[in-house]
């Protein structure tokens, strides 16, 4: 598969400088470096500017409702467990609307990569805050000066408080890496989370590309670091100020869900078939 | 004793296996030539309350139930308080005078009242649901239903060896201790034929489960919610046996989404649910209206609004499950009224979503769901599995919605060569794509909008062709017509035969699916009616909105019932007699 196999002939409608465009490109790098197979693979997206992202991709997409992704994606997964599943959406489409799912779909660890692009602010309607704006952050829905008022969701916390067993963090202005930690993540045998940190350059004035940068360090440069050691993780994770620790924070293999079901040992659901299925027995255990 | 239905009731408090008994003497006599109703009732509690069971027994086909009681089983007090006006006359009343008092005033002259020393029959240490296996070798005395009926099934209900044992020397010993006691009162009124065919007892929710594994439904997503859950948990139990996967979700929004996923990937998929949890799922049905994707739910009403009634029943989401989110787009909804429509009709409805890729709901309630009636094997030998327009690789360029003349196109399953496509919840042109900050896109999209919104509806001729919409009973020139829809069938055919043997002329048109909305077929009964009567259980008169807007008619007059209880044949006969005479 070579990267314009991937392309559609549809130009993205993010704003110039968008980080969006980031996550794209490297999505479809790591894509073509797995030479992942684009008619077995399906992209589950959400609502918002992040799940654009399914519109311009040459794979199976499935564009779904805000905050939904997750459940379509495990529908999708249980259905044929053959297919690679990547499920993409905002921060408020996985942090709000979809925190039930995300919960759920982690500590049930099915196989699906889930890759959430984090600009702490809603964008595609135009400037309200996110469950992961920071404190005072003044948006549209959360004046000056008081600013927002609630603690915001630290994604990568929740990922490993609930049992996501691939926890990463990245930052779309280094490229390299993040499209090395998608790849291990697609990669990954159950449920692996990014959180991508990235810019919205038109409503979101604090959360730079600069105060990123500034703040992004490699996590396996700092001292201490062991991606299977679940309470240092969860220690790295605390760290959001003057240092954001970036790269791969836990991974860890436990059965996944689809694993655990003798019903899929054989082929996919999709696949058997259901022609002359025979009730008899069904039926006589109701004489 | 010249009856042609004889009743039992047994009541008491959860944990006495009061519909356990219940459904021994129902299956007893499904295996013997007899014909069952067994109808129970239970508040939303765990332990305590009033459960209680009720069961028709008829030497012919039951639809419908009364509460003149011939057999009273009492495990509680309360169950006394609450049936004893319902005695018919003549009626045997058995209790333990231990745990309930009878206020002889209360119940019909000629009652005959039978105390049994019920509890005292288990042996220390046993478990207080044996109490049902005493009642029940106390019923076999008294009745004359025979022993040896009960306890061939309970030989067969209880796989644990020492319980059966236990419970079948129970029943043994407490019918043996009535006989002694007994001149002659066998009043059990039906000849059991030992060889008879056997006949399923089957509920709503079972005929509807087993109608999904027929129709090769391998996956079903859900979240529990009375009276939908049991199909939920009939899919879960036999599931690993048919290669079908169930997947408890955290909500029914996960739910119904989970259902939509693995229907876009490939697999027949089934959801179970009742109002409320329908209310959650209402987001995605639009969804999947809108990217065409098949897509079965079970609504299974009880009361409401809200959390309502969990356990008891209503008519009372008709309006709101066929108007169901925003927008319009063109759906199936299917109201079975019977055992036999709830699978065939379950079956077919798989192959309707597929043919053409719109969201199927069938809607019950909890009477249907949940009581159980006699029912011959289902006849499968014709049933075909039709999976509707599929894409085939050599279709290229492949256009996941081309518009078509039926406003069908051919589907697409991840995993297809040559088949990649986007499905979403936009409104979207041929090949899928949205995109208002699209150039080309932009330009076009007041006819992108027309188009796609013609698409749906375009299905519409032919489904309302192809779909077994209504049906008819009775008499062409009847003096009355009914219409009604459901669950109330059962008890309207049985008041038609009443009617019937009164020499009162009555027919009915069932409203089988009741969207897209039998225009033609039902205008075509209104010409031939004299008079009409609406019957449902709500309080609006929701099929009669739907019926006006259809087609104009006003029925000349309604009977409704929201009282959270089925429609009896008895009263619906005295509202024919009260609408005729």
């Amino acid at each position: 598969m070579a990267a314009h196999d991937i392309n559609l002939p549809y130009v993205p409608t993010w704003c110039a400088g968008c980080g969006d465009y980031g996550i794209f490109m490297a999505l479809k790098k790591a894509m073509t470096s797995l030479n992942l197979d684009l008619e077995q693979t399906v992209l589950a997206t959400g609502i918002g500017c992040s799940s654009k992202i399914g519109q311009y991709m040459n794979t199976y997409r499935i564009e779904t409702l805000h905050g939904r992704s997750l459940p379509v994606a495990t529908g999708v997964k249980l259905a044929n467990h053959n297919l690679t599943v990547i499920a993409e959406g905002g921060d408020g489409d996985g942090m709000g609307l979809g925190m039930g799912h995300f919960v759920h779909t982690a500590r049930r660890n099915i196989d699906i990569t889930y890759f959430i692009h984090n600009n702490q602010i809603y964008g595609l309607t135009k400037g309200q805050s996110s469950p992961t704006s920071d404190l005072g952050a003044v948006t549209k829905f959360t004046p000056a000066p008081l600013g927002n008022v609630e603690h915001p969701i630290n994604i990568v916390k929740m990922a490993l408080n609930v049992g996501a067993t691939f926890v990463a963090r990245a930052f779309v202005g280094n490229s390299t890496q993040l499209v090395s930690l998608m790849e291990q993540a697609i990669s990954h045998p159950g449920f692996a989370v990014i959180d991508i940190l990235q810019p919205c350059v038109s409503f979101n004035h604090t959360n730079t590309y600069q105060w990123y940068q500034q703040r992004a360090k490699p996590i396996e440069e700092m001292e201490g670091y062991d991606p299977a050691d679940l309470e240092k993780a969860l220690i790295f994770a605390g760290l959001w100020g003057e240092q954001i620790p970036i790269g791969l924070y836990y991974q860890t293999l436990r059965p996944t869900f689809q694993d655990s079901l003798p019903q899929l040992s054989h082929q996919p659901l999709a696949q058997q078939k259901i022609d002359n299925i025979d009730i008899t027995g069904l039926m006589q255990k109701l004489y | 004793m010249n009856k042609s239905y004889y009743t039992c009731l047994f009541g008491g408090e959860a944990g006495y296996g009061v519909m356990s008994a219940g459904s021994i003497i129902a299956k007893g006599a499904n295996r013997s030539g007899l014909w069952s109703f067994v109808v129970n009732e239970y508040p939303s509690l765990i332990q305590g309350g009033l459960n209680s069971c009720l069961v028709r027994l008829s030497n012919k086909p039951i639809t419908a139930y009364e509460e003149t009681i011939d057999f009273l089983g009492l495990f509680s007090q309360q169950a006394f308080d609450c049936y004893a006006d319902k005695l018919s006359p003549s009626a045997i009343v058995l209790y333990d005078a231990a745990t309930t008092k009878i206020d002889a005033t209360k119940v019909p002259e000629g009652t005959l009242l039978c105390p049994v020393a019920l509890a005292s029959s288990i042996p220390k240490g046993g478990a207080k649901i044996m109490i049902n296996s005493a009642m029940l070798g106390a019923f076999a005395a008294f009745t004359g239903y025979p022993k040896q009926v009960l306890i061939d099934v309970m030989k067969t209900e209880f796989h644990n060896e020492k319980v059966q044992q236990e419970n079948i020397q129970i029943l043994d010993e407490v019918y043996h201790l009535v006989m002694e006691t007994l001149s002659s009162s066998k009043v059990f009124p039906f000849p059991f034929e030992p060889k008879a065919e056997p006949k399923m007892l089957i509920n709503g929710n079972e005929a509807i489960s087993i109608a999904a594994i027929k129709a090769g439904c391998k996956f079903s997503a859900g979240y529990p919610m009375t009276p939908g859950s049991s199909v939920l948990s009939y899919l879960a139990d036999h599931g690993a046996e048919y290669g079908l996967v169930f997947k408890q979700a955290e909500d029914e929004i996960a739910a119904i989404n989970m259902l939509i996923g693995a229907s876009f990937a490939g697999t027949r998929a089934i959801g179970s649910t009742s109002g409320g949890g329908f209310a959650l799922m209402v987001e995605a049905l639009g969804f999947a209206a809108q990217a065409e994707i098949p897509l079965v739910m079970v609504n299974a009403q009880r009361g409401g609004p809200s959390t309502g009634l969990p356990t008891r029943t209503a008519q009372a989401d008709l309006n709101f499950v066929v108007h169901a989110s925003q927008g319009e787009f063109p759906r199936i909804v299917l109201a079975p009224g019977d055992i036999e429509e709830c699978f065939y009709e379950t079956f077919r409805i798989f192959n309707l979503a597929d043919t053409y890729q719109v969201p199927c709901i069938i809607l019950t309630d909890k009477f249907l769901a949940d009581s159980s009636v006699s029912q011959l094997p289902f006849a499968t030998d014709s049933l075909t599995i039709e999976r509707g327009k599929l894409f085939e690789a050599k279709e290229q360029p492949y256009l996941r919605y081309e518009n078509t003349p039926d406003g069908v196109s051919a589907r697409a399953i991840p995993g297809q060569v040559g088949g990649r496509h986007i499905a979403t919840s936009y409104t979207h042109g041929e090949d899928g794509f949205y995109s208002s900050g699209n150039k080309e896109y932009a330009l076009n999209e007041p006819m992108v909008t027309i188009n796609s919104m013609d698409k749906l509806y375009n299905k519409l001729p032919a489904m309302e062709k192809e779909i077994p919409a209504i049906k008819f009973y009775g008499p062409p020139n009847a003096d009355l017509t009914i219409i009604a829809w459901g669950s109330t069938k059962g008890a309207i055919l049985e008041a038609m035969e009443l009617a019937a043997s009164q020499n009162i002329s009555v027919n009915f048109l069932q409203i089988l699916y009741i969207s897209p909305f039998p225009i033609t077929a039902t205008e075509l009964v209104l010409q031939q009616a004299k008079k009409t009567l609406l019957i449902e259980g709500n309080k609006t008169a929701q099929l009669g909105s739907i019926l006006r807007a259809n087609t104009g008619h006003k029925t000349d007059y309604t009977f409704l019932k929201y009282n959270s209880r089925a429609f009896l044949p008895s009263e619906i006969l005295a509202k024919i007699k009260e609408v005729l005479f």
